[in-house]
């Protein structure tokens, strides 16, 4: 052996120095998920997705378009990101943050080893771009300008140095966390598209349309960008400089390539899986026997059931604000909306509905969301028809037609319509039998079938009087907040609350006293930033919430996915949720 | 003949003008807006609506937008951008339009060289055991929605252990460079979308075939051509046939524009990558100038497909010729 010369033992002194000089900047590690069936995979594969439709362009920004919001998952990172088993956000292109001045600066340090996909290197100039002309920019179709404005005032970014940004809030606002998931976008490819870039602010949208050179699209995500085919096909490739690694250190993701396949009718998504040209799924209770009769006859994947954090449980709601003063009057009666609680039979939609794989809901809260769900499950209630003629005869709806239908007041019958989507697995089954529990209670619903896409529009344009809808559940309320705070946004079972303008005060004084109560907890757990205080209050609403069931919740869907036996480490996830994605530890076995 | 073509080409101008107003006006008359899909996004605040609504100029009053899209189409060309991808609608169209044509010639000939050879067995052999079986299948196929023989065509293909369920290519072909693997592969897809959707117009074709040969078999200049002595075979194809084929040729002309709204469902089953469900998208949500673009395309494919079908059908019976 030769004696290594000075020179040498100098050379390797130095770079044991850079090494240890760049240790905190090593790639984020992922381990820990063994409770989820996570193991250490091999390189290679490909591993094939469906896609609903064609993404309408592909920058994130530009269109609010589920199918794009898939694809980008893959392309970007933000800041910070869930953990995959506890829901926790934890650092993602941010390497640490700090939190200082009460609640009110929040301080990123950014990991310094991520590169581009094209190879540049990325700072908190890119940080500072993305939040700045896009994520607050209103003129973004898909931009979050509202998030960033508190109290009507704007929330300042600026950049400290190459590798660290700063946020400043004019008051606390404990979720702000949670914005921090959004994908940072390369400032050095989008620049001529912004307004500091000399655009208007409105060009941006117009950024990497779907006929844009696949290397323009450029992303510190785990896949990049290879080929886009109208209307067939998206193929993503591994981007190389990925910044996590697997416990072994092996660079993720495992994956070679990645690719969606455009398929449009759930039917023919079912066959192409079927068939071995998708290699996961995710399905409805209403398909679960049929494939999980197939799994078990040896078809060459499993049904994988898992209780949902995400996804949208159904409510029937009322409107408070009916154009029949009569009607409107009984909705706003709580009495009515607990007696009709009754007449909802949550056990025969979970099995007939869902095939059993529903559990009984929360109130605007996930039950398995460990952090803030507060048991309400005996405000739920049971299904009682009986109990629903007596609460409602007590109401002074004791009076009936001939036909058996309760009379109003005013000499009309008790009928109203139930607007539903048709075009959906399980609205129109809960809908009939909503109509034939309610009819033995002497309540007349009528079926007014919608589509989907209208059914939200529908509910705000106030043009309904019993509707069945669904919100998606998210880990924090504060994200939810302008659903369930009364004179939200999305508050529009009780439309008269809403300001006349975004961001004005609701009109307070035509709240019942429960809904002030709720609109004080809301005010109040948005500021506070004690953690124990905001479980106290959000306690307090859900209790307030299964009480008076602004909304009657019916059941939580589990999420179901199907996935091909070539492929380990599936870990469920929705759909486009960013700041979850657990594709980089897929692996072909 | 030219003087002809170019006043019937003339007359199409206000013909289509008249359309792109209809369609514009019924566009409207539907209830909601395009901006109606976002409102569940919680991103979607009313100022956002305010300015998407500016930045696709919705705010503006309907003759306004009317009268730009036309400017747009008479002196650039320009058909008007997508709501929702932002692009120009042409570029949208010809991004589909490749396999629209390709598959909607292909099944047009494949069902004319099955239907009209069968409508001429079937009027010949009336009373044949085997004639009523293929006006059977005639009845039952023509009552069966395309969309429905594709997806018992799909559970038949899934039962024997195929892939080839729906799309055009097998996965690892669709952004592959053009090889003998790859028209094979498309060869082993295409007989699905041939049957499904072709199907429907062989039967159809065979029976107006059928009838219009049983028509014609019963007339003067037949019989006149037996009587001199003709032999069958020339009675058949040169007189018979001959001008029984003609009003089909005008049925030809006629189908052109179900190139664009033909197929719509059966697209959508199969995942055929045609322009059929890009214009089903564009009407529900309202993309106004997709669906007048898609709209008026079809119309004037109409009045294209009449022409050439009168050209043609010039060209095939001197009767029409000699007027």
């Amino acid at each position: 052996m030769r004696r290594p010369t000075p020179l040498a033992l100098i050379t390797l002194t130095l770079m044991t120095a850079a090494l240890a000089g760049t240790a905190h900047a090593a790639p984020k590690k992922i381990s820990g998920y063994g409770t989820l069936g996570v193991t250490t995979g091999k390189q290679g594969g490909t591993y094939t997705l469906p896609l609903g439709d064609s993404p309408q362009s592909l920058f994130y920004y530009g269109v609010i378009d589920n199918n794009l919001g898939l694809v980008s998952q893959q392309l970007f990172d933000g800041l910070l990101e869930f953990n995959l088993a506890t829901y926790k956000l934890e650092p993602a292109l941010a390497e640490s943050y700090t939190v200082s001045d009460g609640g009110t600066t929040y301080t990123f340090k950014l990991r310094q080893d991520v590169k581009w996909s094209d190879g540049q290197t990325f700072d908190a100039d890119d940080v500072v771009f993305t939040y700045k002309n896009i994520i607050m920019n209103p003129e973004a179709r898909a931009g979050d300008a509202a998030s960033f404005k508190l109290d009507g005032k704007p929330v300042e970014i600026s950049r400290v140095n190459q590798y660290t940004v700063k946020f400043e809030l004019p008051r606390p606002s404990p979720a702000f966390l949670l914005q921090m998931r959004s994908f940072i976008m390369p400032k050095h490819k989008l620049l001529k598209f912004s307004e500091e870039g000399g655009a208007k602010p409105s060009d941006i949208n117009g950024a990497w349309p779907t006929n844009s050179p696949e290397s323009d699209v450029v992303g510190t995500g785990p896949f990049k960008l290879a080929t886009y085919t109208a209307g067939q096909k998206v193929t993503l490739v591994r981007n190389p400089n990925y910044w996590k690694v697997d416990a072994a250190g092996t660079r993720l993701p495992y994956l070679d390539r990645l690719e969606f396949l455009i398929i449009r009718d759930p039917q023919a998504q079912v066959a192409q899986f079927l068939a071995g040209n998708l290699d996961q799924l995710n399905v409805s209770g209403a398909q679960f026997p049929d494939l999980k009769g197939k799994e078990v006859a040896g078809a060459p994947f499993k049904i994988m059931r898992s209780t949902a954090l995400f996804g949208s449980p159904p409510f029937v709601a009322y409107n408070f604000d009916a154009k029949d003063p009569a009607l409107a009057k009984v909705f706003s009666d709580v009495r009515f909306r607990r007696a009709m609680q009754g007449a909802l039979n949550r056990e025969r939609i979970i099995d007939t509905v869902y095939n059993g794989l529903a559990s009984l809901p929360g109130h605007g809260v996930a039950p398995i969301n460990k952090q803030w769900y507060a048991n309400t499950k005996a405000q739920l209630g049971s299904f009682n028809v009986a109990a629903t003629g007596q609460a409602l005869d007590a109401m002074g709806l004791s009076k009936k037609n001939s036909a058996g239908i309760r009379l109003l007041p005013g000499g009309k019958p008790l009928e109203f319509d139930l607007t539903y989507a048709t075009d959906s697995s399980t609205y129109p089954a809960m809908a009939t039998i909503i109509q034939s529990d309610f009819a033995k209670a002497g309540v007349k619903v009528n079926l007014r079938g919608i589509l989907n896409s209208k059914l939200f529009s529908t509910g705000l344009s106030g043009d309904w009087e019993m509707i069945l809808h669904g919100f998606g559940d998210q880990p924090d309320p504060e994200l939810r907040k302008p659903i369930w705070q009364p004179g939200g946004a999305l508050y529009y079972w009780h439309r008269s609350l809403q300001p006349a303008k975004d961001g004005d005060k609701p009109n307070i004084a035509k709240m019942a006293a429960w809904e002030k109560d709720i609109y004080t907890i809301f005010e109040k757990a948005a500021t506070t930033t004690n953690v124990g205080e905001r479980k106290a209050l959000y306690t307090r609403w859900q209790l307030l919430f299964a009480q008076n069931l602004p909304v009657t919740p019916i059941a939580k869907p589990e999420n179901i996915g199907a996935v091909s036996n070539k492929y380990g480490n599936y870990v469920y996830n929705l759909g486009v949720i960013p700041g979850y994605n657990p594709v980089p530890l897929i692996y072909q076995k | 003949m030219l003087n002809f073509t170019i006043r019937r080409i003339l007359g199409m101008i206000p013909t289509l003008l008249l359309i792109s107003v209809v369609c514009f006006t019924v566009i409207q008359m539907q209830p909601g807006s395009f901006v109606d899909q976002y409102l569940d996004d919680p991103r979607v605040t009313k100022e956002t609506v305010a300015n998407i609504t500016r930045q696709l100029g919705l705010d503006q009053p309907l003759w306004v937008q009317y009268l730009t899209w036309m400017k747009g189409i008479v002196t650039q060309g320009d058909f008007g951008f997508s709501f929702a991808s932002g692009r120009p609608v042409s570029s949208l169209i010809w991004e589909r339009l490749g396999w629209t044509v390709f598959l909607a010639l292909l099944t047009l000939l494949v069902s004319w060289a099955i239907a009209v050879p069968l409508g001429i067995y079937t009027a010949l052999n009336r009373y044949s055991k085997r004639s009523a079986a293929l006006n059977f299948f005639g009845y039952v196929s023509l009552a069966t929605p395309d969309f429905l023989v594709a997806l018992l065509l799909i559970a038949l293909v899934l039962k024997w252990g195929g892939s080839n369920v729906g799309g055009l290519f097998s996965p690892q072909f669709i952004d592959a460079p053009w090889s003998a693997a790859k028209v094979l592969d498309l060869m082993n897809h295409l007989w699905i979308p041939m049957i499904a959707i072709g199907l429907e117009g062989v039967a159809g074709l065979m029976r107006q075939m059928r009838a219009s040969m049983l028509d014609v078999t019963g007339q003067d200049y037949v019989r006149t051509a037996r009587a001199k002595g003709l032999a069958e075979r020339q009675v058949m194809w040169k007189h018979a046939v001959r001008n029984a084929v003609n009003p089909l040729i005008s049925l030809a002309g006629l189908s052109l524009p179900s190139l664009i709204s033909g197929t719509i469902i059966a697209s959508i089953v199969l995942n055929l990558p045609t322009i059929g469900p890009f214009l089903y998208d564009s009407l529900l949500n309202k993309d106004q100038y997709v669906a007048m673009t898609l709209l008026l395309f079809s119309a004037l494919l109409l009045l294209i497909g009449n022409l050439l079908s009168d050209l043609a059908l010039a060209w095939a019976d001197p009767r029409v010729r000699f007027e």
